[in-house]
Protein backbone atom coordinates (compact mmCIF):
# COMPACT_ATOMS: atom_id res chain seq x y z
CA UNK A 1 0.00 0.00 0.00
CA UNK A 2 1.58 3.39 -0.87
CA UNK A 3 1.09 7.00 -0.25
CA UNK A 4 -1.20 7.47 -2.80
CA UNK A 5 -3.46 4.15 -2.15
CA UNK A 6 -3.81 5.67 1.37
CA UNK A 7 -4.52 9.01 0.54
CA UNK A 8 -7.81 7.57 -2.14
CA UNK A 9 -9.23 5.55 0.98
CA UNK A 10 -8.78 8.70 2.93
CA UNK A 11 -10.30 10.64 0.28
CA UNK A 12 -13.00 8.22 -0.26
CA UNK A 13 -11.46 7.53 -4.02
CA UNK A 14 -12.69 4.53 -5.42
CA UNK A 15 -10.27 2.91 -7.66
CA UNK A 16 -9.19 -0.43 -8.71
CA UNK A 17 -5.78 -0.69 -8.61
CA UNK A 18 -3.50 -0.23 -11.86
CA UNK A 19 -2.63 -4.17 -13.34
CA UNK A 20 1.55 -4.85 -14.02
CA UNK A 21 2.59 -6.51 -16.26
CA UNK A 22 6.43 -6.50 -15.19
CA UNK A 23 6.44 -9.82 -13.96
CA UNK A 24 4.65 -11.33 -16.80
CA UNK A 25 8.04 -12.47 -18.05
CA UNK A 26 9.52 -13.89 -15.29
CA UNK A 27 7.70 -17.15 -16.36
CA UNK A 28 9.74 -17.91 -19.59
CA UNK A 29 12.93 -18.50 -17.15
CA UNK A 30 11.27 -20.35 -14.79
CA UNK A 31 9.75 -22.81 -17.53
CA UNK A 32 13.27 -24.34 -17.65
CA UNK A 33 12.90 -25.18 -13.77
CA UNK A 34 9.98 -26.71 -14.18
CA UNK A 35 10.80 -28.87 -16.97
CA UNK A 36 13.80 -29.99 -15.38
CA UNK A 37 13.29 -30.55 -11.86
CA UNK A 38 9.54 -31.03 -11.85
CA UNK A 39 8.57 -32.62 -14.75
CA UNK A 40 5.67 -30.06 -15.67
CA UNK A 41 5.59 -29.42 -19.16
CA UNK A 42 3.84 -26.40 -20.50
CA UNK A 43 0.87 -27.10 -22.33
CA UNK A 44 0.90 -24.63 -25.18
CA UNK A 45 -1.82 -22.76 -24.13
CA UNK A 46 -2.37 -19.97 -21.86
CA UNK A 47 -5.13 -17.37 -21.75
CA UNK A 48 -5.88 -13.88 -20.51
CA UNK A 49 -9.17 -13.30 -18.20
CA UNK A 50 -10.96 -9.97 -18.06
CA UNK A 51 -14.15 -8.80 -17.27
CA UNK A 52 -15.48 -6.68 -19.73
CA UNK A 53 -17.49 -3.35 -19.06
CA UNK A 54 -20.87 -2.48 -21.25
CA UNK A 55 -21.52 -3.70 -24.45
CA UNK A 56 -20.14 -1.03 -26.63
CA UNK A 57 -16.75 -0.91 -25.09
CA UNK A 58 -16.98 -4.89 -24.70
CA UNK A 59 -17.59 -5.07 -28.94
CA UNK A 60 -14.95 -2.02 -29.51
CA UNK A 61 -11.68 -3.88 -27.53
CA UNK A 62 -12.78 -7.13 -28.61
CA UNK A 63 -12.57 -5.72 -32.35
CA UNK A 64 -9.58 -4.31 -31.30
CA UNK A 65 -7.88 -7.43 -29.59
CA UNK A 66 -8.60 -9.46 -32.42
CA UNK A 67 -6.87 -7.26 -35.05
CA UNK A 68 -4.02 -7.19 -33.08
CA UNK A 69 -3.79 -10.34 -32.56
CA UNK A 70 -4.10 -11.05 -36.25
CA UNK A 71 -1.45 -9.15 -36.94
CA UNK A 72 0.98 -10.05 -34.50
CA UNK A 73 0.39 -13.78 -34.34
CA UNK A 74 1.19 -14.16 -38.14
CA UNK A 75 4.94 -13.51 -36.71
CA UNK A 76 4.79 -16.19 -34.16
CA UNK A 77 2.50 -18.65 -35.87
CA UNK A 78 0.27 -18.09 -32.88
CA UNK A 79 -3.77 -19.63 -32.54
CA UNK A 80 -5.25 -17.45 -30.85
CA UNK A 81 -9.64 -17.45 -29.83
CA UNK A 82 -11.93 -15.65 -27.71
CA UNK A 83 -14.48 -16.86 -26.09
CA UNK A 84 -16.80 -15.56 -22.54
CA UNK A 85 -16.88 -18.31 -19.88
CA UNK A 86 -20.04 -18.70 -17.50
CA UNK A 87 -19.32 -15.55 -15.33
CA UNK A 88 -19.58 -13.92 -18.72
CA UNK A 89 -15.75 -13.23 -18.64
CA UNK A 90 -13.78 -12.80 -21.78
CA UNK A 91 -10.76 -15.01 -21.96
CA UNK A 92 -8.38 -14.87 -24.78
CA UNK A 93 -7.08 -17.98 -25.61
CA UNK A 94 -3.66 -18.31 -27.06
CA UNK A 95 -1.85 -21.44 -28.70
CA UNK A 96 1.58 -21.86 -29.49
CA UNK A 97 4.39 -24.44 -28.93
CA UNK A 98 6.78 -22.48 -28.29
CA UNK A 99 6.47 -21.19 -24.66
CA UNK A 100 8.68 -17.97 -25.19
CA UNK A 101 6.84 -17.12 -27.98
CA UNK A 102 3.13 -17.33 -25.94
CA UNK A 103 4.96 -15.50 -23.06
CA UNK A 104 5.33 -12.26 -25.82
CA UNK A 105 1.90 -12.51 -27.05
CA UNK A 106 0.10 -12.75 -23.81
CA UNK A 107 2.35 -9.69 -22.93
CA UNK A 108 1.45 -7.72 -25.67
CA UNK A 109 -2.27 -8.22 -25.08
CA UNK A 110 -1.97 -7.07 -21.62
CA UNK A 111 -0.39 -4.48 -22.28
CA UNK A 112 -2.81 -3.47 -24.87
CA UNK A 113 -5.53 -3.95 -23.01
CA UNK A 114 -3.87 -1.25 -20.23
CA UNK A 115 -3.44 1.11 -23.37
CA UNK A 116 -6.72 1.29 -24.42
CA UNK A 117 -7.87 1.63 -20.70
CA UNK A 118 -9.00 -1.64 -20.13
CA UNK A 119 -6.28 -2.18 -17.28
CA UNK A 120 -8.93 -2.16 -14.60
CA UNK A 121 -10.75 -4.62 -16.22
CA UNK A 122 -7.68 -7.33 -15.99
CA UNK A 123 -7.95 -10.10 -14.05
CA UNK A 124 -5.15 -12.53 -14.83
CA UNK A 125 -2.88 -14.44 -17.01
CA UNK A 126 -3.18 -18.24 -16.69
CA UNK A 127 -0.36 -20.72 -18.44
CA UNK A 128 -1.92 -24.33 -17.99
CA UNK A 129 0.99 -26.70 -17.50
CA UNK A 130 1.35 -30.42 -17.98
CA UNK A 131 2.31 -33.02 -14.74
CA UNK A 132 -0.08 -35.80 -13.32
CA UNK A 133 -2.73 -33.53 -13.71
CA UNK A 134 -3.84 -29.99 -14.92
CA UNK A 135 -1.38 -27.59 -13.20
CA UNK A 136 -2.26 -23.58 -13.78
CA UNK A 137 0.46 -20.73 -13.30
CA UNK A 138 -2.05 -17.92 -12.32
CA UNK A 139 -0.62 -14.30 -12.54
CA UNK A 140 -2.87 -11.78 -10.42
CA UNK A 141 -2.19 -8.43 -12.02
CA UNK A 142 -3.49 -6.60 -9.19
CA UNK A 143 -1.25 -8.35 -6.97
CA UNK A 144 1.77 -9.05 -9.44
CA UNK A 145 2.34 -12.30 -8.00
CA UNK A 146 1.59 -16.22 -9.13
CA UNK A 147 0.70 -18.64 -7.92
CA UNK A 148 -0.24 -22.44 -8.77
CA UNK A 149 -3.48 -23.98 -9.21
CA UNK A 150 -3.46 -27.75 -9.37
CA UNK A 151 -6.84 -28.83 -10.10
CA UNK A 152 -8.24 -32.31 -9.25
CA UNK A 153 -11.64 -34.03 -10.51
CA UNK A 154 -14.67 -32.96 -8.75
CA UNK A 155 -13.68 -29.31 -7.46
CA UNK A 156 -11.07 -30.10 -5.83
CA UNK A 157 -7.58 -28.92 -5.86
CA UNK A 158 -4.10 -30.91 -4.76
CA UNK A 159 -2.70 -28.49 -1.71
CA UNK A 160 -0.01 -30.74 -1.32
CA UNK A 161 1.39 -30.28 -4.79
CA UNK A 162 0.68 -26.74 -4.59
CA UNK A 163 2.36 -25.83 -1.76
CA UNK A 164 5.59 -28.21 -2.99
CA UNK A 165 5.41 -25.96 -5.91
CA UNK A 166 5.48 -22.93 -4.39
CA UNK A 167 8.56 -23.86 -2.11
CA UNK A 168 10.48 -25.05 -5.15
CA UNK A 169 9.81 -22.02 -7.15
CA UNK A 170 10.09 -19.07 -4.71
CA UNK A 171 12.98 -18.17 -5.71
CA UNK A 172 12.47 -18.43 -9.54
CA UNK A 173 8.99 -17.11 -9.32
CA UNK A 174 7.77 -14.12 -7.91
CA UNK A 175 4.74 -16.09 -5.85
CA UNK A 176 2.09 -14.33 -4.22
CA UNK A 177 2.84 -14.65 -0.30
CA UNK A 178 -0.58 -14.33 0.97
CA UNK A 179 -2.04 -18.27 0.45
CA UNK A 180 -5.74 -16.18 1.47
CA UNK A 181 -5.45 -15.07 -1.87
CA UNK A 182 -4.69 -18.29 -4.10
CA UNK A 183 -8.10 -18.09 -5.52
CA UNK A 184 -8.74 -20.97 -8.27
CA UNK A 185 -10.76 -20.38 -11.56
CA UNK A 186 -12.86 -23.57 -12.01
CA UNK A 187 -13.74 -24.98 -15.57
CA UNK A 188 -11.03 -22.62 -17.22
CA UNK A 189 -11.77 -22.84 -21.14
CA UNK A 190 -8.13 -24.22 -22.20
CA UNK B 1 23.61 -47.19 3.09
CA UNK B 2 22.79 -43.53 2.46
CA UNK B 3 25.47 -41.58 4.45
CA UNK B 4 23.61 -38.46 5.65
CA UNK B 5 25.18 -35.23 5.83
CA UNK B 6 25.01 -33.62 9.36
CA UNK B 7 23.58 -30.24 9.77
CA UNK B 8 26.94 -28.51 11.33
CA UNK B 9 24.84 -24.90 11.04
CA UNK B 10 21.69 -26.71 13.05
CA UNK B 11 24.03 -28.32 15.48
CA UNK B 12 26.32 -25.30 15.98
CA UNK B 13 23.51 -23.50 16.55
CA UNK B 14 22.57 -25.96 19.62
CA UNK B 15 25.41 -26.04 20.98
CA UNK B 16 25.71 -22.20 21.20
CA UNK B 17 22.40 -21.75 22.63
CA UNK B 18 23.44 -24.58 25.42
CA UNK B 19 26.42 -22.48 25.97
CA UNK B 20 25.06 -19.89 26.55
CA UNK B 21 22.22 -21.08 28.86
CA UNK B 22 24.84 -22.38 30.86
CA UNK B 23 26.93 -19.16 30.63
CA UNK B 24 23.87 -17.30 31.94
CA UNK B 25 23.21 -19.84 35.23
CA UNK B 26 26.68 -20.08 36.25
CA UNK B 27 26.67 -16.09 36.36
CA UNK B 28 23.82 -16.24 38.18
CA UNK B 29 25.04 -18.80 40.51
CA UNK B 30 28.40 -16.30 41.00
CA UNK B 31 26.28 -13.74 41.83
CA UNK B 32 23.98 -15.60 44.38
CA UNK B 33 27.00 -16.33 45.95
CA UNK B 34 28.20 -12.97 45.94
CA UNK B 35 25.22 -11.89 47.03
CA UNK B 36 25.69 -14.60 49.99
CA UNK B 37 22.64 -15.46 48.97
CA UNK B 38 22.72 -19.01 47.81
CA UNK B 39 19.17 -20.48 49.09
CA UNK B 40 20.35 -24.06 50.07
CA UNK B 41 17.18 -25.15 50.62
CA UNK B 42 15.34 -23.35 47.70
CA UNK B 43 18.07 -25.10 45.20
CA UNK B 44 17.46 -27.96 46.75
CA UNK B 45 13.47 -28.15 46.62
CA UNK B 46 13.13 -27.09 43.04
CA UNK B 47 15.91 -29.99 42.22
CA UNK B 48 13.46 -32.00 44.44
CA UNK B 49 10.51 -31.00 42.26
CA UNK B 50 12.06 -31.17 38.84
CA UNK B 51 13.87 -34.57 39.49
CA UNK B 52 10.22 -35.65 40.54
CA UNK B 53 8.58 -34.47 37.61
CA UNK B 54 11.33 -35.79 35.65
CA UNK B 55 11.21 -39.17 37.23
CA UNK B 56 7.42 -39.38 36.65
CA UNK B 57 6.94 -37.47 33.72
CA UNK B 58 5.80 -40.23 31.59
CA UNK B 59 2.92 -40.73 34.13
CA UNK B 60 2.20 -36.74 34.62
CA UNK B 61 2.44 -35.97 30.93
CA UNK B 62 -0.34 -38.99 29.74
CA UNK B 63 -2.35 -37.81 33.10
CA UNK B 64 -2.65 -34.48 31.53
CA UNK B 65 -2.75 -35.50 28.03
CA UNK B 66 -5.96 -37.48 28.96
CA UNK B 67 -4.05 -40.47 27.10
CA UNK B 68 -4.47 -44.14 27.21
CA UNK B 69 -1.59 -46.81 26.64
CA UNK B 70 -2.64 -49.12 24.31
CA UNK B 71 -1.58 -52.52 23.68
CA UNK B 72 -1.10 -54.60 20.49
CA UNK B 73 -4.50 -56.30 20.03
CA UNK B 74 -6.32 -52.75 20.23
CA UNK B 75 -4.09 -50.61 18.08
CA UNK B 76 -2.20 -53.38 15.65
CA UNK B 77 -1.05 -51.14 12.60
CA UNK B 78 0.16 -48.54 15.41
CA UNK B 79 2.34 -51.34 17.52
CA UNK B 80 3.02 -52.98 13.95
CA UNK B 81 4.47 -49.54 12.44
CA UNK B 82 6.43 -48.29 15.59
CA UNK B 83 8.05 -51.87 15.52
CA UNK B 84 9.49 -51.18 12.20
CA UNK B 85 10.50 -47.97 12.74
CA UNK B 86 12.30 -48.42 16.03
CA UNK B 87 14.19 -51.78 14.18
CA UNK B 88 15.53 -49.39 11.82
CA UNK B 89 16.19 -46.33 14.32
CA UNK B 90 18.00 -48.96 17.12
CA UNK B 91 15.79 -47.82 19.27
CA UNK B 92 13.81 -50.38 21.95
CA UNK B 93 10.11 -49.97 21.64
CA UNK B 94 8.39 -47.44 23.46
CA UNK B 95 4.44 -47.92 25.34
CA UNK B 96 1.98 -46.59 23.02
CA UNK B 97 -0.15 -44.07 23.83
CA UNK B 98 -4.20 -42.53 22.42
CA UNK B 99 -5.44 -39.50 23.26
CA UNK B 100 -9.02 -39.28 21.97
CA UNK B 101 -9.50 -36.12 20.11
CA UNK B 102 -10.36 -34.97 16.75
CA UNK B 103 -6.86 -32.38 17.19
CA UNK B 104 -4.19 -33.69 14.97
CA UNK B 105 -1.47 -34.21 17.34
CA UNK B 106 1.28 -36.62 18.71
CA UNK B 107 3.98 -36.61 21.50
CA UNK B 108 7.17 -38.41 22.93
CA UNK B 109 7.77 -38.19 26.52
CA UNK B 110 9.34 -40.48 29.17
CA UNK B 111 12.98 -40.18 30.68
CA UNK B 112 15.14 -42.11 27.88
CA UNK B 113 14.81 -44.32 25.25
CA UNK B 114 14.07 -47.48 27.94
CA UNK B 115 11.10 -45.78 29.36
CA UNK B 116 9.34 -43.58 26.54
CA UNK B 117 6.08 -43.44 25.75
CA UNK B 118 5.00 -41.90 22.05
CA UNK B 119 1.06 -40.83 21.32
CA UNK B 120 -0.55 -39.99 19.20
CA UNK B 121 -4.56 -38.75 18.92
CA UNK B 122 -7.23 -40.32 16.81
CA UNK B 123 -7.72 -37.20 14.96
CA UNK B 124 -3.85 -37.01 13.63
CA UNK B 125 -4.32 -41.14 12.27
CA UNK B 126 -7.84 -40.30 10.80
CA UNK B 127 -6.55 -37.61 8.52
CA UNK B 128 -3.12 -38.74 7.85
CA UNK B 129 -2.00 -41.42 5.41
CA UNK B 130 0.25 -44.31 6.23
CA UNK B 131 2.91 -42.55 4.84
CA UNK B 132 2.64 -39.39 6.77
CA UNK B 133 2.16 -41.27 9.53
CA UNK B 134 5.52 -43.19 9.65
CA UNK B 135 6.83 -39.65 9.22
CA UNK B 136 5.44 -38.12 12.52
CA UNK B 137 6.29 -41.78 14.46
CA UNK B 138 9.42 -41.33 13.28
CA UNK B 139 9.84 -37.18 14.58
CA UNK B 140 8.64 -38.47 17.75
CA UNK B 141 11.32 -41.70 17.93
CA UNK B 142 13.92 -38.92 17.29
CA UNK B 143 12.82 -36.78 20.11
CA UNK B 144 13.20 -40.43 22.15
CA UNK B 145 16.52 -40.73 21.23
CA UNK B 146 17.69 -37.58 21.56
CA UNK B 147 16.32 -37.50 25.16
CA UNK B 148 14.82 -34.11 24.86
CA UNK B 149 13.10 -34.65 27.57
CA UNK B 150 16.10 -34.99 29.65
CA UNK B 151 17.54 -32.02 27.80
CA UNK B 152 14.64 -29.35 28.22
CA UNK B 153 14.27 -30.19 31.72
CA UNK B 154 17.86 -29.82 33.05
CA UNK B 155 18.00 -26.67 31.11
CA UNK B 156 15.10 -25.26 32.54
CA UNK B 157 16.31 -26.29 36.16
CA UNK B 158 18.23 -22.84 36.73
CA UNK B 159 15.27 -20.93 35.24
CA UNK B 160 12.95 -21.99 37.29
CA UNK B 161 15.33 -21.64 40.15
CA UNK B 162 15.52 -17.77 38.84
CA UNK B 163 11.37 -17.55 38.43
CA UNK B 164 10.96 -18.32 42.24
CA UNK B 165 13.16 -16.26 42.86
CA UNK B 166 11.61 -13.61 41.22
CA UNK B 167 8.44 -14.31 42.79
CA UNK B 168 9.11 -15.46 46.22
CA UNK B 169 12.01 -13.26 46.96
CA UNK B 170 10.73 -10.75 48.60
CA UNK B 171 8.85 -13.20 51.05
CA UNK B 172 11.60 -15.82 52.20
CA UNK B 173 14.49 -12.56 51.94
CA UNK B 174 16.84 -15.31 53.87
CA UNK B 175 20.09 -13.95 52.77
CA UNK B 176 22.11 -13.66 55.35
CA UNK B 177 25.75 -12.12 55.31
CA UNK B 178 26.01 -8.83 57.10
CA UNK B 179 25.28 -5.86 55.20
CA UNK B 180 23.98 -7.60 52.13
CA UNK B 181 20.51 -8.21 54.36
CA UNK B 182 18.94 -4.71 53.02
CA UNK B 183 16.38 -3.41 50.62
CA UNK B 184 18.88 -2.42 48.28
CA UNK B 185 20.61 -6.07 48.02
CA UNK B 186 17.02 -8.23 48.10
CA UNK B 187 15.96 -5.25 45.14
CA UNK B 188 19.48 -6.50 43.24
CA UNK B 189 18.55 -10.13 43.34
CA UNK B 190 15.13 -9.56 42.27
CA UNK B 191 15.86 -7.33 39.41
CA UNK B 192 19.05 -10.10 38.48
CA UNK B 193 16.79 -12.87 39.02
CA UNK B 194 13.85 -11.58 36.55
CA UNK B 195 16.99 -10.76 33.87
CA UNK B 196 18.26 -14.31 34.17
CA UNK B 197 14.74 -15.79 33.78
CA UNK B 198 13.86 -13.83 30.87
CA UNK B 199 17.06 -14.27 28.71
CA UNK B 200 17.16 -18.11 29.56
CA UNK B 201 13.26 -18.41 28.56
CA UNK B 202 14.36 -17.19 25.56
CA UNK B 203 16.99 -19.27 25.22
CA UNK B 204 14.96 -22.28 26.12
CA UNK B 205 12.67 -21.61 23.50
CA UNK B 206 15.58 -21.20 20.87
CA UNK B 207 16.73 -24.89 21.98
CA UNK B 208 13.61 -25.97 21.95
CA UNK B 209 12.96 -24.94 18.21
CA UNK B 210 16.49 -26.56 17.21
CA UNK B 211 15.87 -29.78 19.05
CA UNK B 212 12.34 -29.84 16.57
CA UNK B 213 14.79 -29.45 13.42
CA UNK B 214 16.73 -31.71 14.85
CA UNK B 215 13.81 -33.67 15.18
CA UNK B 216 12.25 -33.56 11.63
CA UNK B 217 15.76 -34.31 10.18
CA UNK B 218 15.86 -37.79 12.62
CA UNK B 219 12.44 -38.26 11.42
CA UNK B 220 13.86 -37.71 7.57
CA UNK B 221 16.84 -40.65 8.39
CA UNK B 222 14.57 -42.87 9.89
CA UNK B 223 11.98 -43.20 6.66
CA UNK B 224 13.79 -42.18 3.79
CA UNK B 225 11.38 -40.04 2.72
CA UNK B 226 11.29 -36.50 3.95
CA UNK B 227 8.20 -35.27 1.65
CA UNK B 228 6.20 -37.57 3.33
CA UNK B 229 6.64 -35.91 6.82
CA UNK B 230 6.72 -32.12 4.92
CA UNK B 231 3.20 -33.32 3.93
CA UNK B 232 2.15 -34.51 7.37
CA UNK B 233 3.08 -31.19 8.38
CA UNK B 234 0.93 -29.19 5.98
CA UNK B 235 -2.04 -31.20 6.73
CA UNK B 236 -2.37 -30.97 10.58
CA UNK B 237 -0.76 -27.40 10.18
CA UNK B 238 -3.51 -24.70 9.80
CA UNK B 239 -2.01 -23.61 6.35
CA UNK B 240 -3.74 -25.64 3.69
CA UNK B 241 -7.35 -24.93 5.20
CA UNK B 242 -6.30 -21.16 3.95
CA UNK B 243 -6.04 -21.84 0.78
CA UNK B 244 -9.48 -20.47 -0.55
CA UNK B 245 -11.89 -22.73 -3.84
CA UNK B 246 -13.92 -19.65 -4.40
CA UNK B 247 -13.44 -18.91 -7.78
CA UNK B 248 -11.86 -15.88 -8.53
CA UNK B 249 -13.90 -14.50 -10.61
CA UNK B 250 -16.71 -14.54 -8.36
CA UNK B 251 -14.41 -12.75 -5.64
CA UNK B 252 -13.09 -10.34 -7.80
CA UNK B 253 -16.08 -7.89 -7.56
CA UNK B 254 -14.84 -7.17 -3.64
CA UNK B 255 -12.44 -4.26 -4.77
CA UNK B 256 -11.58 -3.76 -0.66
CA UNK B 257 -10.20 -7.56 -1.15
CA UNK B 258 -7.45 -6.68 -3.68
CA UNK B 259 -5.79 -3.19 -1.30
CA UNK B 260 -5.83 -5.40 1.97
CA UNK B 261 -2.43 -5.74 2.64
CA UNK B 262 -1.07 -9.15 3.50
CA UNK B 263 -0.98 -10.52 6.90
CA UNK B 264 2.46 -9.30 8.82
CA UNK B 265 4.01 -12.71 9.52
CA UNK B 266 4.54 -12.61 13.37
CA UNK B 267 8.27 -12.30 13.02
CA UNK B 268 9.13 -10.77 16.69
CA UNK B 269 5.93 -13.53 18.38
CA UNK B 270 8.58 -16.17 16.33
CA UNK B 271 11.01 -15.76 19.74
CA UNK B 272 8.42 -17.09 22.02
CA UNK B 273 7.67 -20.30 20.37
CA UNK B 274 9.01 -23.40 21.03
CA UNK B 275 8.27 -24.69 17.43
CA UNK B 276 9.79 -23.46 14.38
CA UNK B 277 6.96 -21.89 12.10
CA UNK B 278 5.70 -25.16 9.69
CA UNK B 279 7.49 -23.04 6.91
CA UNK B 280 10.67 -23.41 8.23
CA UNK B 281 10.19 -26.44 9.12
CA UNK B 282 9.33 -27.57 5.38
CA UNK B 283 12.05 -25.78 3.28
CA UNK B 284 14.69 -27.55 6.07
CA UNK B 285 12.86 -30.98 5.10
CA UNK B 286 12.55 -29.61 1.34
CA UNK B 287 17.12 -29.46 1.57
CA UNK B 288 16.98 -32.69 2.87
CA UNK B 289 14.72 -34.34 -0.13
CA UNK B 290 17.80 -32.29 -2.11
CA UNK B 291 20.92 -33.84 -0.56
CA UNK B 292 18.55 -37.13 -1.07
CA UNK B 293 17.73 -36.77 -4.97
CA UNK B 294 21.96 -35.54 -5.72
Amino acid sequence: MGLKSMFDSLLGRGSLPEAKTDRLFAISTAVVTMEVDLRLKPSSSAGICFKPMEMAKYEEARDEIEGLLKYSTQETGTLFRLEKDEYNFLWVILEDPDFEDLVTNIHMVSQTLIEQNFGEQLLCAVYRFEGKGPVYWIYNFKQDGYYPFASLNGHKRDNAVEMRLKSLMERELPIEKNIEKWYPLWGMPF
Amino acid sequence: MVKWKRDLGLEGRMLLTMFLLAAVYLFFLAFLTYMSAPPVFMILFIGLALGAQYYYSDRIVLWTMNAHVVSEDEEPNLHQTITRLCAIADLPKPRIAIVNTAVPNAFATGKGPNSAVVAVTTGLVDRLNQGELEAVLAHELSHVKNRDMAILTIASFISTLAFYFVRYNLLFGSFGGGNRRDSGGILLVWAVSLAVWLISFLLIRALSRYREFAADRGSAIITGQPSNLTSALLKISDIMPRIPNDDLRKVEGMNAFFIIPAAVSGSFLNLFSTHPSVEKRIAALEKIQRELEL
